[in-house]
């Protein structure tokens, strides 16, 4: 019987792909195009994914020699891929982004909910409630309506799943900056999945 | 802290949840998600948010994209230049 080989690690993989070993490289492509695709329509949008996509990679090949090992490897490319994302998205300038805050919680003047306990719910049944195709529209556009910076630590966070940890060094911002950001984007989201829904924030 | 409101609970929540809060604030945040039930409907929201907005916006790479990749490094590199 034989024993199927260990998939090499992709720490080794970028080191023969530095080294010139240009099927290592297209490992990485290989291991890494998906998510780096789901990544840059998420930061983007579904039209610019595509040239994200081409230039992270790139990128990726012209400073391998540059990855030290200092961070996990996927944490190096979604930071390449991030600011390539960036990058697009002010080469294309982009429609001004309009204010989210409404759809922050309201409170009292002493500090309790404003909204009662059903409509503070809601939020958690919008996926039931509202059609797939139209949710998937508006999920995409509500993102891309996010100020940048929220955008991206809410997108690395939540949608890709990154440990805070590794966000921060994804994007070289403190934990507690990570956390903050996130937060503010849960909130807003939150209150416009509601909306959604049909509630209040 | 033995009493907090609603709102220092919301501002809160994010370092409760991911564990970094001093103990004894975050047993007073518990405490008072306990009793409220309006905290208790916000942190369910709160939680789900992130779950419902992942699912709604994945994708898959289509393979014309894959494709166009593949040629475009093709162009600007020596690899996927083997047949």
């Amino acid at each position: 019987m034989e024993v199927p080989a260990a998939e090499p690690s992709d720490e080794t993989l970028a080191a023969r792909a530095a080294a010139g070993d240009d099927s290592a490289f297209e490992a990485i492509v290989e291991r890494y195009q998906a998510r780096v695709f789901r990544l840059a329509c998420r930061l983007t949008s579904d039209t610019e994914a595509p040239d994200v996509l081409q230039d992270t990679f790139l990128q990726v090949y012209r400073h391998l020699s540059t990855f030290r090992g200092d961070s996990q490897f996927g944490t190096w490319l979604y930071r390449i891929a991030t600011n390539a994302a960036l990058m697009h998205r002010r080469a294309t300038s982009r429609r001004p982004s309009d204010s989210l805050e409404v759809y922050m919680p309201q409170f009292d003047a002493d500090g309790r909910h404003a909204a009662t306990p059903a409509e503070l719910q809601v939020a958690s049944c919008a996926d039931e409630m509202i059609d797939r195709q139209v949710l998937a529209k508006k999920a995409r556009d509500v993102v891309a309506r996010l100020p940048d910076l929220y955008r991206e630590a809410f997108v690395l966070r939540d949608l890709e799943e990154m440990s805070t940890a590794h966000v921060a060094q994804a994007l070289g911002i403190e934990p507690a900056t990570v956390r903050q950001r996130v937060h503010r984007a849960r909130l807003m989201l939150r209150g416009y999945l509601g909306e959604l829904a049909g509630a209040k924030p | 802290m033995n009493h907090i409101a609603c709102e220092t609970g919301v501002d809160l929540l994010m370092d409760f949840l991911e564990g970094v809060l001093p103990a004894e604030v975050n047993a007073a945040l518990e405490t008072h998600v306990a009793g409220c039930e309006r905290c208790t409907a916000f942190v369910a929201s709160y939680q789900a948010t992130p779950r419902i907005m992942r699912e709604a916006t994945a994708s898959t790479l289509p393979p014309d994209v894959e494709a166009s990749l593949r040629a475009f490094l093709r162009e600007r590199t020596t690899a996927f230049n083997k047949p």
